[in-house]
């Protein structure tokens, strides 16, 4: 059953071999010697720059909330987590509107420096960081958050009583335990940014991605397209390897003994810092965006625009994103439960197959379903399934790594508990295991629906005839300027996006 | 486990009861690459007057063309148009369309349709000049290739070279003068915008008009569209390349073909006598006041009326065979 899954998952990667199998020597070498050493750095850097800025946005944040007591501190992780509902390239077609000189942040720019000083361009590494990070950094915040406030006090109470100063304490002892924690966060965020299609594209800056799509879409080329999937996908597989080779070496085991960590009551000026601080990264991240969503729905609004066709795309958004969030997390049971009762190289490397549809660039996982699901199964093309055999392999690996993640506290001797009580296997799985991953499983179907409700390239290309989602509009909308009409679609999502964001987030407090 | 299975079996069911079956049967399917809002009006007239339903399926021309590529039979596709002859021409080459019928092509001229009749255009597009009539450039500039002249240095704007209406500029050019040339117009162009490039054709005519810059490469239909919002705007229209031994201005056309495997071919063909009948012609290109296909059918009386200056004697159908060519040569300049 496990291989069954992971081997349909791999089709677009079969695809993507196939296709640059294809491509002559001389092919590789002309695409090696134009076009590769831009590409390569243009993603590296902005892989790199994306994990700094979400680093720093994402631990402070964590950090401050996490160990300090203040007003506000539940109404402050919501504001951290909120960004999560808005897409990338909505970010993206936000914030190029606001630099305009007729956007929000055009007009204060040249009121505080006049025409002397040029509005910064963002169609460059600078935009397409400062849209990624925003979007992104809520990931590592999330992990740094739960890692901070399930960390024991012990090993910082040892280090103060050696004398170690604060600031010491944070470098020496607590970075270092939240390490597995933040790379984590990083490891989605660096991948998100290499597959990212939405805010590149909007933005003009080329990526590996966003260069794919030009060779295949623009030129034809499937075999360069494909030659340069293989190089991004050895690329991604080498950034998870390393750091799940960086994590693997560092496992910390919590003494039984524990003491929870106890928050400290900020000081008034320790909290103005911190709402300041905290204030600013919400300002950007999401109340200037929602504003500007609020302000041209409105204008939709008294226009009339928000009609039962508008309706039809939230329906068929909402409904596509809980079909893919519930099959994913289905079938991301087996290769999770395989892999941890196992734990062999081979169920490592099913688990690390079934992650290629995370770093494949969506454009290009659609190539290949479209292209096996005509070549084998024609029947069932034109329907819905070809979009959801799509989106469930791009989200698969979310489902499984939560769910492996939750499998965690699975000891043996909890199923062999259950055994020696006389449960079959079956229902060990029924009244043990499930049981006490529900939260993972949660965790598991609230990610992918979250990212499914959001997704674009795919959908784009393998959406049933005149079936249009939310993403597809505002993507429509957007590259025709009609704002009024682009900004209700994306509002709805983060609306669409709240009340799963909540379970979440009570998943996330219970542990 | 057993209830974790129902629920989830109930509510798959549920949710994929709520998607709605795919398309009714007496309708038709068209993969369409040019704005909604200006192929919804003349379909709405359409299905008005005929009955027949038509679906819009949206999305980028080659991406749309693509799809067709490898769905082959089982596409849903009855029609593709596109905003760009290049594009249509290469679906031509691809093998994807069927020839149309004399009766539907007859009425459009032979440089605004492919060579073996597998498409047509439906209305036509210029590229020109927009100037700001307050910089010293609006008395001198004559032609596009005055645009590399240093003089114009900072003051210049032009698109992002994947602009599907760029690209099909270029490719006029080339074809109507030679490489050399346009490789030294592209290369001047280049330096004269410092690499800084415009996003939308829309914002160009904008800055021009605040006086940002001087001038601008555009489609005709921009500087009507911000003149419509700003009647005061102090910009102006060149129709480059008019002398007696110059180019003319290079055309680009929006047109329409159909996919080999329509499987409702009488219905499509209803649509395609109603996109090129008098009345159909003049609502297609008249909301975005392009140029109609068909003699005889006038453009918006605000645009400079078609006959009335010089067009580069370049057939639409070449702009798909030298598209790469031209993407080549505008990745080896590196134009931004």
């Amino acid at each position: 059953m496990a291989v069954l899954v992971v081997v349909l998952a791999s089709i677009p990667l079969w695809f993507v071999v196939y296709e640059s199998f294809q491509l002559s020597f001389e092919q590789w070498l002309r695409l090696w010697s134009s076009r590769l050493p831009e590409l390569l750095w243009n993603t590296l850097s902005l892989a790199v720059l994306v994990a700094i800025g979400c680093f720093i946005l994402g631990v402070s944040a964590a950090w401050w909330i996490a160990r300090h007591d203040f007003p506000g501190r539940q109404c402050a992780i919501w504001l951290m987590i909120l960004p999560l509902t808005i897409p990338t390239y909505v970010f993206a077609h936000i914030y190029t509107t606001l630099f305009e000189p007729d956007g929000w942040i055009g007009i204060t720019w040249q009121y505080f420096f006049g025409d002397t000083v040029e509005i910064p361009d963002i169609y460059n590494i600078f935009g397409a960081t400062l849209v990624l990070s925003l979007a992104g950094f809520s990931y590592v915040f999330l992990l740094a958050y739960s890692a901070l406030s399930v960390s024991t006090r012990t090993l910082e109470e040892a280090a103060q009583i050696q004398g170690a100063r604060k600031s010491q304490v944070f470098w020496r002892v607590n970075l270092p335990l939240l390490r597995p924690a933040i790379a984590a966060g990083l490891a989605v965020v660096v991948l998100h940014a290499l597959s990212d299609f939405g805010a590149v594209s909007m933005l003009h800056f080329q990526t590996f991605t966003l260069s794919i799509y030009l060779q295949m879409s623009g030129r034809f080329d499937y075999q360069s397209a494909a030659g340069l999937s293989l190089v991004l996908i050895a690329l991604s597989l080498t950034f998870l390897v390393l750091e799940r080779f960086f994590r693997a070496r560092q496992r910390y085991y919590s003494g039984r003994q524990t003491r929870k960590h106890v928050l400290t009551a900020a000081s008034p000026s320790k909290v103005t810092f911190i709402w300041f601080w905290l204030s600013l990264i919400t300002l950007f991240s999401f109340i200037l965006p929602i504003v500007w969503m609020l302000s041209w729905s409105w204008e939709a609004w008294t226009q009339d625009l928000i009609n039962q066709e508008f309706w039809g795309y939230a329906l068929n958004s909402l409904s596509l994103a809980a079909i893919c969030a519930t099959i994913a997390s289905v079938v991301a049971l087996p290769i999770a439960l395989y892999n941890h009762r196992l734990r062999s190289s081979f169920s490592n490397a099913l688990i690390q197959v079934s992650s290629v549809g995370f770093v494949l660039p969506g454009p290009v996982v659609a190539l290949g379903i479209l292209t096996f699901i005509i070549a084998t199964l024609p029947v069932v093309y034109g329907g819905i399934f070809a979009l959801l055999l799509a989106l469930i392999i791009r989200f698969l690996p979310l489902a499984v790594q939560s769910q492996d993640a939750a499998m965690q506290q699975l000891t043996p001797s909890i199923e062999q508990a259950g055994r020696i009580l006389g449960a079959t296997p079956l229902e060990n799985l029924r009244r043990v295991i499930l049981p006490m991953i529900r939260g993972g499983l949660a965790s598991a179907w609230v990610l992918v629906f979250i990212d499914a409700l959001k997704e674009l390239p795919a959908t784009l290309i393998l959406r049933p005839t005149g079936f249009d989602t939310l993403p597809v509009r505002i993507w429509i909308e957007a590259s025709e300027e009609m704002l009024e009409l682009a900004a209700p679609a994306a509002l709805m999502l983060v609306v669409g996006t709240l009340p799963v964001l909540w379970i979440l987030m009570k998943n996330t407090n219970k542990h | 486990m057993k209830s974790f299975t129902n629920a989830a079996i109930i509510i798959l069911t549920a949710l994929l009861s709520a998607i709605p079956a795919a398309q009714a049967s007496d309708s038709i399917v068209v993969f369409s690459g040019r704005s909604d809002k200006f192929v919804k009006p003349v379909i709405k007239q359409f299905t008005k007057e005929t009955g027949i339903d038509v679906i819009i399926h949206s999305g980028e021309s080659t991406a749309l063309l693509n799809k067709l590529r490898i769905e082959g039979n089982r596409t849903d596709a009855d029609l593709f148009l596109s905003n760009d002859a290049g594009t249509l021409q290469k679906g031509s080459d691809l093998g994807l369309f069927i020839k149309l019928p004399a009766s539907i092509v007859a009425d459009i001229g032979t440089n605004y349709r492919a060579k073996n009749d597998t498409w047509i255009g439906l209305s036509a597009r210029a590229r020109v000049l927009v100037v700001n009539t307050n910089s010293p450039f609006a008395d001198s500039l004559r032609s596009v290739f005055d645009l590399a002249d240093p003089a114009l240095k900072g003051k210049l704007g032009i698109t992002h070279s994947t602009n599907e209406s760029y690209i099909a500029g270029v490719s006029v050019y080339l074809l109507a003068t030679n490489k050399d040339k346009v490789k030294t117009w592209l290369s001047g162009m280049k330096s004269n915008v410092g690499g800084k490039v415009f996003n939308k054709h829309s914002k160009i005519v904008s800055a021009v008009a605040s006086g940002k810059i001087s001038v601008g490469l555009v489609n005709h239909y921009y500087i009507y569209r911000h003149l419509d919002k700003h009647p005061e705007a102090p910009i102006t229209i060149i129709l480059p390349d008019q002398g007696t031994n110059e180019i003319g201005v290079a055309w680009n056309v929006a047109g329409i073909a159909m996919s080999k495997y329509s499987k409702k071919q009488a219905l499509a063909k209803k649509l395609l006598a109603y996109l090129i009948s008098e009345k159909g012609q003049k609502v297609f290109a008249e909301i975005n006041r392009e140029y109609p296909t068909r003699d005889g059918v006038a453009a918006s009386a605000v645009v400079p009326a078609a006959g009335s200056f010089k067009v580069a004697d370049v057939p639409m159908y070449q702009l798909g065979k030298h598209r790469n060519e031209t993407i080549d040569l505008i990745e080896a300049i590196g134009m931004p």
